[in-house]
C-alpha cells in the first residue's frame, strides 16, 4: 500500500504529485501488479485534498495503462514500472557514480543540481502535465 | 424535478415517527422544566389532598369542639387552634401557588423555551434538521401546552373539591367564591390563563430573541393583560341589583358597584349624608343600590372570561407563527 | 439527484426596519452538484447571509435561490448546515445531541456515520456539550450534519477557532464524506490558504456581491500574473496592478496573447483572491462549469 504526501507549497499540481508518487512506488517495487491503490476516501481522509483531485490522478494513471479501475472493487495496478528495480545494474552504476561524486568532494546539493540538469536534458518535462487539462 | 419527487416518495415513513421525534426532542431539551412541573404538581396536589383529608378533619374537630356551629356563623371562631392554622396556611399557599402558574409559565416560555434558543443560535441547528420552523414552533407550543393543561386541570379540580367540601372553613378564612385566586383556581380560568401565559411567553421570546429580556417582557406583558382582564371581569355578565330604603342592602356576592338613588330613579354617587335629613333631602336621596353577581353567576362569568382568554391566546399564537413565517423560508 | 446544488438569480437580502443595511445584492451564480465550493471574502461581505439563505433560515428580500432543484424549505431534509460558532444545546450530552439528530431526521439518520465522527475525536458520549472545547464542539456539530446524510452540506466558517491538527482532521473527514457519498460541500472562510487543495469551486463575495464564481482551475487559467516595464496593458482586463519604479506587476485576464516584453506566470488561488480583495472595483467574472463528468 502506498501513502501519499501532498506538498502544497511545491507548486506542482496536487493530482500530479499523486501520479508521480504512484510511479515512484511502482519503480521502487513498493507497488506490484495486482496491488490495490488506496480508495479516494482513504486518500482524502488522510490528506484533506479534494476527492476529484484523487480521481483525476487515478484517471491519468489509468490513461497511461498503469492501473485499472474495477467497478465496485477499487483501483488496481496493472503493470509495474520496474525498469530499475532496487538491484538493477543501472542502479549499481548510479551508486558507483554517487560514490565517485562524494570522493570528488561534491555536496548533496551539488549532486542533486548536477543530476537534475542531466535529467532535464535527457527527459524534457512534459508541459501538458503542469496545468489542469481544460477540456 | 421529476426525479426529486420520485425520490421523496420512495423514502416515505409514517409521519407519526417524525412527530414523536420532535416531541422527544422538546422533552429532552426542557428536561428540567419537566421535572420542575412534576415536582410542582406533587407538592401542590399533595398539599390539597392533605387539606382535603387530615387537614380539614383536624380543623373541623376544633370547630366542633369550640361549638362554633351552635349559633350560626361566629367570626373568627375556629381560628385559634393549631389544626385550623395548618389548614388555613396550606390551602392559602396552594391557592397562591396555583395562581402563580400562568405568570411562571409566561416567564419560562419567554426565556428558556424560546428566547434562549434564539439567543444561542440553536434555532439555526434545529431549523436545518428535517423540521420546518413552523413545526418546531408547533411542537414548542403543543408539548408544554398539553402537560400544563393536564396538570392545571387536575389541580383545579382538586382545588374545587377541597373548596366545596369545606366551604365554611374557607369562609372563615375570608375566602369567598369570588376572591381572586379562589375564583381563578375553582373553574376553567386557571387552565385558560396558563395557555395565555404560554402564548405571551412564546411571542415575547420570538420578538425579543434574548432569554433575560424576553423573560422580563413576557412577565410584564402577562401581568398587564391579567390586570386588564381582571378589571373587565365584573362586566362580562349582566349584574343583579339590590336596593334598600334606609341604608345599603346586604353586602353579598361579587359586588360591582353601589351608590344612592334619587326620587327619579337616577343613580348618583353617595354624598355620605348618613342620617342628616337635610342633606338627604338636598340630594333628593330616597334609597341605595348595590350591583353584584350572585354565586350562581360563577359559571357564566367563568366561561365568558375563559372564552376571551383562549381567543387572546389563539391570536397571540397566530401572531407568533406569522412572525416566524415572515423571517424564515 | 439534480445536477445543480445551488442556483441563485438576482438574490439579495436586506436587514433592518427600513431595509437600509444590505447584506447581499443581485447575486447570480450556479454551483454544480458534487463540488467542494469555497465561499471566500472579507468579514461582513455577505458570506453568512448567503449560506443562511441557502439553508432556508432567511427569506430573500430580492431574487430567488434554488437548492437541489427546489426551494430551500422543500430541500430542508436533504441539506445540512453548520452555523458560525457551532451552536449546540449546552445542557445536552454528546449522546443526547446525536439522539436529537436521529429524532429530527427520522428518514435519513445514519447513526454509524455520526458515531464515527464523534468517536474519531475521542469524545466522551456522556460529556455535556457546555464542557467541550471549540474543536470538540465542531466535531459534534459536524457529526450531526453528516449523520443526516445530506446531499448538500453548508458550513459557515467551520475552521474558526480550530488548531491546525483539528483543521486537517476536519477537512479530511469532510473530503472523505464527499468521496464516499458525492456530497456537495459549500464552506465559507476568510482564510484562503486552508481551502486551497480541498476546494474545486470558488465563490468570492465582496461588498454583498459575487466577484468571482466558477471552477478553481478555470478561474486560475483565466488569470495571469505579469511583470514587465510600466506601460499600457490594454486590451487585457487588469484586475490589479502595482508599479515599482519602472517595473509593473499586475494580475490580468488576458484577451489574447501577451506581448513579448511581459513575463507571465500562473497565480496561486491565494494570489488570485487577494488581488481581487485589494481591488474592489475590478469587474466580476463568472465562469460556468461545462464539464459533464460526474464526480464519483
Amino acid at each position: 500500500m502506498v501513502e501519499y504526501r501532498i506538498d502544497r507549497r511545491s507548486g506542482v499540481a496536487t493530482y500530479l504529485q499523486i501520479v508521480q508518487q504512484t510511479k515512484q512506488a511502482l519503480r521502487l517495487g513498493l507497488l506490484e501488479p495486482g496491488d490495490k491503490l488506496p480508495t479516494a476516501r482513504e486518500v482524502v481522509a488522510a490528506t484533506a485534498i479534494n476527492p476529484n483531485t484523487v480521481l483525476k490522478a487515478y484517471r491519468e494513471l489509468e490513461r497511461e495503462g498503469l492501473v485499472e479501475a474495477r467497478r465496485g472493487l477499487g483501483t488496481f495496478v496493472r503493470k509495474g514500472l520496474s525498469t530499475a528495480p532496487a538491484d538493477s545494474p543501472l542502479r549499481a552504476e548510479l551508486e558507483t557514480w554517487a560514490d565517485r561524486a562524494r570522493t570528488a568532494g561534491l555536496e548533496r546539493d551539488d549532486v542533486a543540481a548536477l543530476f537534475t540538469s542531466v535529467l532535464d536534458q535527457h527527459f524534457p518535462y512534459d508541459q501538458n502535465h503542469s496545468k489542469g487539462d481544460q477540456a | 424535478m421529476s426525479t426529486v419527487t420520485a425520490e421523496a416518495t420512495t423514502v416515505q415513513s409514517p409521519p407519526s415517527s417524525a412527530h414523536r421525534g420532535l416531541v422527544r426532542t422538546v422533552l429532552r431539551l426542557h428536561r428540567w422544566a419537566l421535572w420542575f412541573w412534576v415536582l410542582f404538581l406533587v407538592v401542590t396536589g399533595g398539599a390539597l389532598l392533605w387539606a382535603y383529608g387530615p387537614g380539614a378533619h383536624a380543623a373541623w374537630q376544633e370547630y366542633r369542639a369550640a361549638d362554633c356551629a351552635r349559633d350560626g356563623f361566629l367570626p373568627a371562631c375556629g381560628t385559634n387552634g393549631p389544626g385550623y392554622q395548618y389548614f388555613s396556611t396550606v390551602v392559602d399557599s396552594a391557592s397562591a401557588l396555583l395562581y402563580s402558574v400562568p405568570l411562571l409559565t409566561a416567564a419560562w416560555a419567554g426565556s428558556a423555551l424560546i428566547g434562549r434558543e434564539l439567543e444561542n443560535g440553536t434555532t439555526a441547528l434545529v431549523w436545518t434538521q428535517s423540521v420546518s420552523p413552523a413545526r418546531w414552533l408547533a411542537a414548542k407550543l403543543a408539548v408544554p401546552a398539553a402537560l400544563l393543561v393536564a396538570g392545571t386541570a387536575v389541580l383545579s379540580l382538586l382545588h374545587r373539591t377541597v373548596w366545596s367540601a369545606d366551604r365554611e372553613l374557607w369562609h372563615d378564612m375570608g375566602g369567598e367564591w369570588h376572591s381572586g385566586s379562589i375564583y381563578t383556581a375553582n373553574g376553567t380560568l386557571l387552565t385558560a390563563y396558563v395557555l395565555l401565559g404560554l402564548a405571551v411567553g412564546v411571542l415575547a421570546g420570538l420578538v425579543v430573541r434574548n432569554a433575560l429580556p424576553a423573560l422580563a417582557a413576557a412577565a410584564i406583558g402577562f401581568a398587564v393583560l391579567l390586570n386588564v382582564l381582571d378589571s373587565l371581569r365584573t362586566h362580562l355578565w349582566p349584574v343583579k341589583t339590590l336596593t334598600g330604603k334606609d341604608g345599603y342592602p346586604d353586602y353579598i356576592g361579587m359586588v360591582v358597584g353601589d351608590g344612592a338613588l334619587t326620587s327619579t330613579g337616577a343613580r348618583i354617587p353617595d354624598p355620605v349624608c348618613v342620617d342628616d335629613a337635610a342633606c338627604l333631602a338636598r340630594h333628593d336621596i330616597v334609597g341605595y343600590y348595590r350591583d353584584y353577581h350572585p354565586s350562581s353567576h360563577f359559571w357564566p362569568l367563568q366561561l365568558v372570561e375563559t372564552g376571551i382568554v383562549l381567543a387572546l391566546a389563539a391570536a397571540l399564537t397566530f401572531a407568533a407563527f406569522a412572525l416566524l413565517r415572515r423571517r424564515t423560508a | 439527484m439534480t445536477d445543480t446544488a445551488i442556483e441563485a438569480a438576482g438574490l439579495g437580502r436586506t436587514f433592518g426596519r427600513r431595509r437600509r443595511a444590505r447584506a447581499l445584492h443581485a447575486c447570480t451564480f450556479r454551483l454544480p452538484a458534487g463540488r467542494v465550493c469555497a465561499v471566500v471574502g472579507p468579514n461582513g461581505a455577505g458570506k453568512s447571509t448567503l449560506l443562511a439563505l441557502a439553508a432556508g433560515l432567511l427569506r430573500p428580500t430580492e431574487g430567488t435561490v434554488t437548492v437541489l432543484g427546489t426551494t430551500p424549505a422543500a430541500a430542508r431534509e436533504r441539506v445540512a448546515y453548520v452555523a458560525q460558532g457551532k451552536p449546540l444545546h449546552p445542557q445536552l450530552t454528546v449522546a443526547d445531541t446525536l439522539r436529537m439528530g436521529r429524532d429530527l431526521n427520522p428518514r435519513r439518520w445514519d447513526a454509524a456515520t455520526a458515531g464515527r465522527v464523534v468517536a474519531d475525536g475521542d469524545l466522551d458520549p456522556d460529556a455535556k456539550v457546555r464542557t467541550l472545547s471549540g474543536g470538540q464542539r465542531t466535531r459534534v456539530a459536524l457529526a450531526l450534519a453528516l449523520g443526516k446524510r445530506p446531499e448538500l452540506l453548508l458550513l459557515d466558517e467551520p475552521m474558526a477557532d480550530l488548531d491546525p491538527l483539528a483543521r486537517h482532521q476536519l477537512m479530511g473527514t469532510l473530503m472523505a464524506d464527499a468521496a464516499e457519498h458525492g456530497t456537495t460541500i459549500v464552506m465559507s472562510s476568510h482564510v484562503i490558504a486552508e481551502l486551497e487543495g480541498s476546494c474545486d469551486h470558488l465563490l468570492l463575495v465582496g461588498g454583498g456581491r459575487v466577484r468571482l464564481a466558477g471552477p478553481v482551475d478555470d478561474l486560475l487559467a483565466a488569470h495571469t500574473l505579469v511583470t514587465g516595464p510600466a506601460g499600457d496593458l490594454a486590451p487585457h482586463t487588469v484586475v490589479e496592478s502595482r508599479t515599482t519604479g519602472r517595473q509593473l506587476t499586475a494580475l490580468v485576464r488576458p484577451a489574447g496573447p501577451l506581448g513579448e516584453d511581459w513575463q507571465a506566470g500562473d497565480p496561486t488561488l491565494e494570489e488570485l483572491v487577494l488581488a481581487h480583495l485589494r481591488s474592489p472595483d475590478a469587474p466580476a467574472l463568472t465562469l460556468t462549469d461545462e464539464r459533464q463528468e460526474a464526480a464519483a
